[in-house]
Protein backbone atom coordinates (compact mmCIF):
# COMPACT_ATOMS: atom_id res chain seq x y z
CA UNK A 1 0.00 0.00 0.00
CA UNK A 2 1.43 3.51 -0.54
CA UNK A 3 -0.20 6.69 0.15
CA UNK A 4 0.16 10.22 -1.71
CA UNK A 5 -1.19 13.58 -1.24
CA UNK A 6 -5.11 13.57 -2.86
CA UNK A 7 -5.17 15.32 -6.26
CA UNK A 8 -7.83 17.84 -5.14
CA UNK A 9 -5.78 19.05 -1.85
CA UNK A 10 -3.92 23.00 -1.76
CA UNK A 11 -1.60 23.22 0.93
CA UNK A 12 1.03 25.75 2.20
CA UNK A 13 3.40 25.17 4.87
CA UNK A 14 5.67 27.65 6.91
CA UNK A 15 8.47 27.31 4.57
CA UNK A 16 6.33 28.64 1.56
CA UNK A 17 5.30 31.50 3.63
CA UNK A 18 8.75 32.45 4.92
CA UNK A 19 7.36 32.11 8.18
CA UNK A 20 7.69 30.94 12.11
CA UNK A 21 9.93 28.29 13.64
CA UNK A 22 7.49 25.81 13.84
CA UNK A 23 6.73 23.78 11.11
CA UNK A 24 3.32 24.18 10.01
CA UNK A 25 1.17 23.15 6.98
CA UNK A 26 -2.27 25.17 5.93
CA UNK A 27 -4.61 22.42 3.62
CA UNK A 28 -7.79 22.17 2.68
CA UNK A 29 -9.53 19.96 -0.16
CA UNK A 30 -10.63 22.00 -3.15
CA UNK A 31 -12.83 24.14 -3.77
CA UNK A 32 -14.96 23.10 -0.33
CA UNK A 33 -12.75 22.97 2.01
CA UNK A 34 -12.30 22.80 5.35
CA UNK A 35 -9.11 24.41 6.08
CA UNK A 36 -7.02 22.54 8.07
CA UNK A 37 -3.91 23.02 10.33
CA UNK A 38 -1.03 20.13 11.18
CA UNK A 39 1.36 21.31 13.24
CA UNK A 40 4.72 20.60 14.12
CA UNK A 41 5.29 16.82 13.50
CA UNK A 42 2.06 16.72 12.11
CA UNK A 43 3.66 19.00 9.44
CA UNK A 44 6.62 16.76 9.22
CA UNK A 45 4.23 13.78 8.59
CA UNK A 46 2.71 15.91 5.78
CA UNK A 47 5.83 16.94 4.01
CA UNK A 48 7.20 13.19 4.35
CA UNK A 49 3.61 12.10 2.54
CA UNK A 50 4.50 14.44 -0.16
CA UNK A 51 7.30 12.57 -1.16
CA UNK A 52 4.46 9.72 -1.50
CA UNK A 53 5.60 6.40 -0.73
CA UNK A 54 4.85 3.07 1.61
CA UNK A 55 3.77 3.77 5.51
CA UNK A 56 7.23 2.38 5.85
CA UNK A 57 8.71 4.92 3.66
CA UNK A 58 6.47 7.65 5.44
CA UNK A 59 7.83 6.59 8.82
CA UNK A 60 10.97 6.70 7.08
CA UNK A 61 11.03 9.80 5.64
CA UNK A 62 9.52 11.90 8.85
CA UNK A 63 12.25 10.10 10.99
CA UNK A 64 15.15 11.29 8.69
CA UNK A 65 13.40 15.12 9.07
CA UNK A 66 13.25 15.20 12.80
CA UNK A 67 16.27 13.20 13.53
CA UNK A 68 13.96 10.13 15.32
CA UNK A 69 14.49 7.02 15.76
CA UNK A 70 11.53 5.24 13.18
CA UNK A 71 10.54 3.08 15.57
CA UNK A 72 9.61 5.48 18.18
CA UNK A 73 7.29 7.13 16.10
CA UNK A 74 5.98 4.65 13.57
CA UNK A 75 2.57 4.28 15.98
CA UNK A 76 1.94 7.89 15.89
CA UNK A 77 2.61 8.41 12.40
CA UNK A 78 0.66 5.36 11.04
CA UNK A 79 -2.17 6.88 13.10
CA UNK A 80 -2.26 9.98 11.48
CA UNK A 81 -1.80 8.75 8.27
CA UNK A 82 -4.45 7.00 8.57
CA UNK A 83 -6.70 9.81 9.81
CA UNK A 84 -5.35 11.90 6.67
CA UNK A 85 -7.01 8.96 4.90
CA UNK A 86 -10.26 9.20 6.22
CA UNK A 87 -10.67 12.92 5.62
CA UNK A 88 -10.16 12.07 2.50
CA UNK A 89 -6.53 14.41 2.42
CA UNK A 90 -4.50 11.47 1.48
CA UNK A 91 -5.40 8.49 -0.61
CA UNK A 92 -4.08 4.89 -0.01
CA UNK A 93 -3.46 2.79 -3.43
CA UNK B 1 2.99 13.53 17.91
CA UNK B 2 1.39 16.54 16.90
CA UNK B 3 -2.26 16.88 15.58
CA UNK B 4 -4.85 17.93 13.47
CA UNK B 5 -7.27 20.73 13.84
CA UNK B 6 -9.71 22.47 11.57
CA UNK B 7 -11.79 25.25 11.15
CA UNK B 8 -11.59 27.30 14.11
CA UNK B 9 -7.57 26.99 14.22
CA UNK B 10 -7.24 27.75 10.74
CA UNK B 11 -9.06 30.85 11.00
CA UNK B 12 -6.38 32.10 13.29
CA UNK B 13 -3.51 30.88 10.64
CA UNK B 14 -1.41 34.00 8.88
CA UNK B 15 -3.26 36.02 6.44
CA UNK B 16 -0.41 34.80 3.65
CA UNK B 17 -1.82 30.95 4.26
CA UNK B 18 -5.73 32.11 4.00
CA UNK B 19 -4.81 33.71 0.71
CA UNK B 20 -2.97 30.78 -0.93
CA UNK B 21 -5.23 28.63 -0.46
CA UNK B 22 -8.08 30.81 -1.90
CA UNK B 23 -6.14 31.40 -5.12
CA UNK B 24 -6.30 27.29 -5.04
CA UNK B 25 -9.82 27.56 -4.21
CA UNK B 26 -10.56 29.72 -7.39
CA UNK B 27 -8.75 27.99 -9.28
CA UNK B 28 -10.65 24.50 -8.64
CA UNK B 29 -13.80 26.40 -9.18
CA UNK B 30 -12.78 27.69 -12.32
CA UNK B 31 -10.91 24.51 -13.99
CA UNK B 32 -14.49 22.73 -12.75
CA UNK B 33 -16.21 25.59 -15.01
CA UNK B 34 -13.92 26.28 -17.59
CA UNK B 35 -13.79 29.68 -16.70
CA UNK B 36 -10.39 31.74 -18.17
CA UNK B 37 -9.28 33.61 -15.42
CA UNK B 38 -5.90 35.06 -14.91
CA UNK B 39 -4.42 35.29 -10.82
CA UNK B 40 -2.59 38.68 -9.91
CA UNK B 41 -0.87 40.20 -7.51
CA UNK B 42 0.54 38.08 -4.00
CA UNK B 43 1.58 34.85 -4.61
CA UNK B 44 0.83 35.26 -8.12
CA UNK B 45 3.34 37.66 -8.42
CA UNK B 46 7.08 35.80 -10.63
CA UNK B 47 10.04 35.57 -8.32
CA UNK B 48 12.12 39.31 -8.67
CA UNK B 49 8.80 41.55 -9.36
CA UNK B 50 8.11 42.12 -5.52
CA UNK B 51 9.70 42.65 -2.27
CA UNK B 52 10.71 39.65 -0.40
CA UNK B 53 8.78 38.32 2.74
CA UNK B 54 5.51 40.85 0.82
CA UNK B 55 2.51 39.29 1.19
CA UNK B 56 -0.98 40.12 0.18
CA UNK B 57 -4.00 40.26 2.29
CA UNK B 58 -6.76 39.54 -0.35
CA UNK B 59 -6.82 37.26 -3.73
CA UNK B 60 -6.82 38.89 -7.15
CA UNK B 61 -8.18 37.59 -10.45
CA UNK B 62 -8.98 39.17 -13.50
CA UNK B 63 -11.55 37.11 -15.29
CA UNK B 64 -12.59 37.46 -18.62
CA UNK B 65 -15.08 39.31 -18.92
CA UNK B 66 -17.66 37.20 -20.69
CA UNK B 67 -16.69 34.47 -17.84
CA UNK B 68 -17.45 36.85 -15.08
CA UNK B 69 -21.19 35.37 -14.86
CA UNK B 70 -20.23 31.56 -14.09
CA UNK B 71 -17.41 32.66 -11.77
CA UNK B 72 -19.56 34.58 -9.71
CA UNK B 73 -22.65 31.46 -9.66
CA UNK B 74 -18.82 29.48 -8.91
CA UNK B 75 -17.49 31.77 -5.99
CA UNK B 76 -21.19 32.45 -4.04
CA UNK B 77 -21.97 27.76 -4.58
CA UNK B 78 -18.88 27.60 -1.93
CA UNK B 79 -19.96 30.14 0.34
CA UNK B 80 -18.67 33.72 -0.98
CA UNK B 81 -20.92 36.61 -0.54
CA UNK B 82 -20.51 39.40 -2.58
CA UNK B 83 -19.94 42.77 -0.08
CA UNK B 84 -19.35 45.31 -3.43
CA UNK B 85 -20.38 45.64 -6.40
CA UNK B 86 -18.49 47.09 -10.02
CA UNK B 87 -20.02 50.18 -10.19
CA UNK B 88 -19.33 51.02 -6.13
CA UNK B 89 -15.93 49.12 -5.84
CA UNK B 90 -13.78 51.70 -7.19
CA UNK B 91 -13.24 54.53 -8.82
CA UNK B 92 -12.72 52.87 -11.90
CA UNK B 93 -15.63 50.63 -11.90
CA UNK B 94 -13.40 47.60 -12.45
CA UNK B 95 -13.92 45.12 -9.87
CA UNK B 96 -15.70 43.66 -7.41
CA UNK B 97 -14.83 42.12 -4.31
CA UNK B 98 -16.77 38.81 -1.86
CA UNK B 99 -15.97 37.79 1.24
CA UNK B 100 -15.77 34.05 2.85
CA UNK B 101 -15.55 33.24 6.35
CA UNK B 102 -12.62 30.74 5.66
CA UNK B 103 -10.61 32.19 2.89
CA UNK B 104 -11.78 36.08 3.60
CA UNK B 105 -11.35 38.48 0.43
CA UNK B 106 -11.70 37.69 -3.00
CA UNK B 107 -11.19 40.82 -5.68
CA UNK B 108 -12.62 39.94 -9.11
CA UNK B 109 -11.33 42.56 -11.57
CA UNK B 110 -13.11 42.46 -15.22
CA UNK B 111 -10.50 44.63 -16.07
CA UNK B 112 -7.41 46.37 -15.02
CA UNK B 113 -7.04 50.67 -14.20
CA UNK B 114 -5.43 52.62 -16.86
CA UNK B 115 -6.27 49.86 -19.75
CA UNK B 116 -8.72 51.37 -21.74
CA UNK B 117 -9.74 48.86 -24.77
CA UNK B 118 -11.97 46.36 -24.62
CA UNK B 119 -12.13 43.98 -21.84
CA UNK B 120 -12.35 40.75 -24.08
CA UNK B 121 -9.68 41.83 -26.22
CA UNK B 122 -7.61 43.28 -23.10
CA UNK B 123 -8.21 40.04 -21.74
CA UNK B 124 -6.96 37.71 -24.39
CA UNK B 125 -3.87 40.29 -24.47
CA UNK B 126 -3.00 39.78 -21.36
CA UNK B 127 -3.74 36.15 -21.32
CA UNK B 128 -1.49 35.30 -24.50
CA UNK B 129 1.19 34.76 -22.66
CA UNK B 130 0.29 33.40 -19.40
CA UNK B 131 2.39 31.10 -17.96
CA UNK B 132 1.64 28.47 -14.71
CA UNK B 133 2.57 29.06 -11.32
CA UNK B 134 1.76 27.25 -8.27
CA UNK B 135 -0.40 28.49 -5.67
CA UNK B 136 -0.60 26.89 -2.72
CA UNK B 137 0.70 23.36 -4.82
CA UNK B 138 -2.09 24.07 -7.74
CA UNK B 139 -1.21 25.15 -11.02
CA UNK B 140 -2.43 28.37 -11.17
CA UNK B 141 -2.39 30.77 -15.01
CA UNK B 142 -0.56 34.11 -14.46
CA UNK B 143 0.83 36.98 -16.97
CA UNK B 144 3.71 36.06 -17.86
CA UNK B 145 6.98 39.03 -16.61
CA UNK B 146 6.25 41.68 -18.53
CA UNK B 147 2.02 41.53 -18.35
CA UNK B 148 2.81 41.50 -14.81
CA UNK B 149 5.46 44.66 -14.73
CA UNK B 150 2.78 46.19 -16.46
CA UNK B 151 -0.04 45.76 -14.05
CA UNK B 152 2.14 45.89 -11.14
CA UNK B 153 2.91 49.54 -12.66
CA UNK B 154 -0.68 50.71 -13.31
CA UNK B 155 -1.37 49.33 -9.35
CA UNK B 156 1.18 51.41 -7.84
CA UNK B 157 -0.25 54.65 -10.51
CA UNK B 158 -3.71 54.17 -8.94
CA UNK B 159 -2.61 53.77 -5.02
CA UNK B 160 -0.32 56.73 -5.35
CA UNK B 161 2.61 55.36 -5.43
CA UNK B 162 3.43 52.03 -4.10
CA UNK B 163 7.14 49.90 -3.57
CA UNK B 164 6.10 47.95 -6.14
CA UNK B 165 7.29 50.32 -8.74
CA UNK B 166 10.75 49.39 -7.57
CA UNK B 167 10.57 46.21 -8.93
CA UNK B 168 8.33 46.16 -11.63
CA UNK B 169 9.34 49.35 -13.46
CA UNK B 170 12.49 50.95 -11.75
CA UNK B 171 14.95 47.54 -11.64
CA UNK B 172 13.61 46.70 -15.20
CA UNK B 173 16.06 46.81 -17.84
CA UNK B 174 15.82 49.16 -20.87
CA UNK B 175 14.49 46.05 -22.90
CA UNK B 176 12.50 44.79 -20.75
CA UNK B 177 11.07 48.19 -20.05
CA UNK B 178 10.60 48.62 -23.74
CA UNK B 179 8.39 45.90 -23.99
CA UNK B 180 6.25 47.26 -20.77
CA UNK B 181 5.81 50.08 -22.81
CA UNK B 182 4.97 48.02 -26.05
CA UNK B 183 2.49 45.79 -24.67
CA UNK B 184 1.14 49.22 -22.38
CA UNK B 185 0.45 50.69 -26.04
CA UNK B 186 -1.54 47.45 -27.19
CA UNK B 187 -3.42 47.85 -24.54
CA UNK B 188 -3.94 51.67 -24.72
CA UNK B 189 -2.52 52.01 -21.16
CA UNK B 190 -0.28 54.48 -22.04
CA UNK B 191 -1.32 57.46 -19.29
CA UNK B 192 -1.92 55.48 -17.15
CA UNK B 193 1.85 53.64 -17.46
CA UNK B 194 3.04 57.62 -17.90
CA UNK B 195 1.15 58.28 -14.71
CA UNK B 196 2.75 55.25 -12.80
CA UNK B 197 6.35 56.49 -14.33
CA UNK B 198 6.35 59.99 -13.77
CA UNK B 199 5.63 60.65 -17.22
CA UNK B 200 2.17 62.09 -16.72
CA UNK B 201 2.33 65.65 -17.61
CA UNK B 202 3.61 64.23 -21.49
CA UNK B 203 -0.34 63.70 -21.79
CA UNK B 204 -1.71 66.77 -20.75
CA UNK B 205 -4.19 67.01 -23.57
CA UNK B 206 -5.82 63.21 -22.89
CA UNK B 207 -9.14 62.91 -21.62
CA UNK B 208 -8.26 60.57 -18.49
CA UNK B 209 -5.21 63.05 -17.61
CA UNK B 210 -7.05 64.63 -14.86
CA UNK B 211 -7.99 61.49 -13.16
CA UNK B 212 -4.60 59.80 -13.12
CA UNK B 213 -3.43 63.64 -11.65
CA UNK B 214 -6.27 63.03 -9.20
CA UNK B 215 -5.43 59.55 -8.84
CA UNK B 216 -1.31 59.82 -8.02
CA UNK B 217 -1.47 63.08 -6.82
CA UNK B 218 -4.70 63.12 -3.98
CA UNK B 219 -7.24 66.00 -4.35
CA UNK B 220 -10.75 66.51 -2.80
CA UNK B 221 -13.49 64.76 -3.79
CA UNK B 222 -15.09 67.44 -5.45
CA UNK B 223 -11.83 66.79 -8.16
CA UNK B 224 -12.21 63.13 -8.16
CA UNK B 225 -15.22 63.74 -9.83
CA UNK B 226 -14.67 66.37 -12.03
CA UNK B 227 -11.42 63.70 -13.41
CA UNK B 228 -14.20 61.15 -13.56
CA UNK B 229 -16.52 63.48 -15.83
CA UNK B 230 -13.63 64.31 -17.78
CA UNK B 231 -12.53 60.69 -18.27
CA UNK B 232 -15.59 59.96 -19.34
CA UNK B 233 -16.16 60.68 -23.17
CA UNK B 234 -20.00 59.38 -24.23
CA UNK B 235 -22.22 61.12 -22.92
CA UNK B 236 -24.28 58.08 -21.29
CA UNK B 237 -20.92 57.45 -19.42
CA UNK B 238 -20.98 61.11 -18.29
CA UNK B 239 -25.04 60.70 -17.13
CA UNK B 240 -24.01 57.59 -15.54
CA UNK B 241 -21.51 59.47 -13.40
CA UNK B 242 -23.37 62.25 -12.48
CA UNK B 243 -26.13 60.00 -10.80
CA UNK B 244 -23.48 57.77 -8.95
CA UNK B 245 -22.30 61.42 -7.85
CA UNK B 246 -25.58 61.92 -5.95
CA UNK B 247 -25.70 58.06 -4.41
CA UNK B 248 -24.33 57.01 -1.13
CA UNK B 249 -22.40 53.87 -1.50
CA UNK B 250 -24.21 51.79 0.02
CA UNK B 251 -21.47 48.68 -0.48
CA UNK B 252 -19.00 50.97 1.59
CA UNK B 253 -21.11 52.68 4.07
CA UNK B 254 -21.80 48.81 5.07
CA UNK B 255 -18.26 47.94 5.01
CA UNK B 256 -17.23 50.80 7.32
CA UNK B 257 -21.13 50.47 9.90
CA UNK B 258 -20.43 46.64 9.92
CA UNK B 259 -23.92 45.92 9.37
CA UNK B 260 -25.94 46.77 6.41
CA UNK B 261 -26.48 50.32 6.34
CA UNK B 262 -30.31 51.21 7.40
CA UNK B 263 -32.46 53.90 5.88
CA UNK B 264 -31.16 56.60 8.76
CA UNK B 265 -27.88 55.78 8.00
CA UNK B 266 -27.63 56.47 4.65
CA UNK B 267 -29.80 59.61 4.90
CA UNK B 268 -26.56 60.83 8.10
CA UNK B 269 -24.16 60.12 5.75
CA UNK B 270 -25.84 61.73 2.51
CA UNK B 271 -26.36 64.69 4.92
CA UNK B 272 -22.55 64.54 5.70
CA UNK B 273 -21.49 64.47 2.04
CA UNK B 274 -23.32 67.25 0.90
CA UNK B 275 -22.06 68.97 3.95
CA UNK B 276 -18.36 68.26 2.90
CA UNK B 277 -18.87 69.22 -0.76
CA UNK B 278 -20.37 72.74 0.46
CA UNK B 279 -16.45 72.67 2.79
CA UNK B 280 -15.33 71.88 -0.80
CA UNK B 281 -16.75 74.24 -2.54
CA UNK B 282 -16.11 77.07 -0.23
CA UNK B 283 -12.70 76.96 0.31
CA UNK B 284 -12.49 76.27 -3.69
CA UNK B 285 -14.32 79.74 -3.58
CA UNK B 286 -12.28 81.53 -1.18
CA UNK B 287 -8.77 80.16 -3.00
CA UNK B 288 -9.99 81.79 -5.95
Amino acid sequence: MRYRIADDVAWVSEEDLDGGEEPTAYLTRVPKGPPILLEGSGCVVWLALDEGGTLEEVIATAAAMTGAEPDSISDDVATLVDQLVVIGVVIEE
Amino acid sequence: MGGMSEETDVRAAPVAARVHLAHAVVQKLADDRGIDLLHLKGPAVLPGLRPEGRHSSDVDVLVRPSHLRSLVTAVESVGFEQRTSFATGSVFAHAANWWHDDWGWVDVHMSWPGVTIDAERAYDVLARDRVVRQIAHRDCPVPNRTAQRLILTLHSARSGGTTDLDHAWTAATPEEQDAVRALATELHAEVALAAGIGELELHRGDPTYLLWRHVTRGGSRFDEWRARLAAATTLRAKAELLTAAMRVNRDHLRMELGHAPTRSDIRARQRLRLRRAAGELTSRVRRS
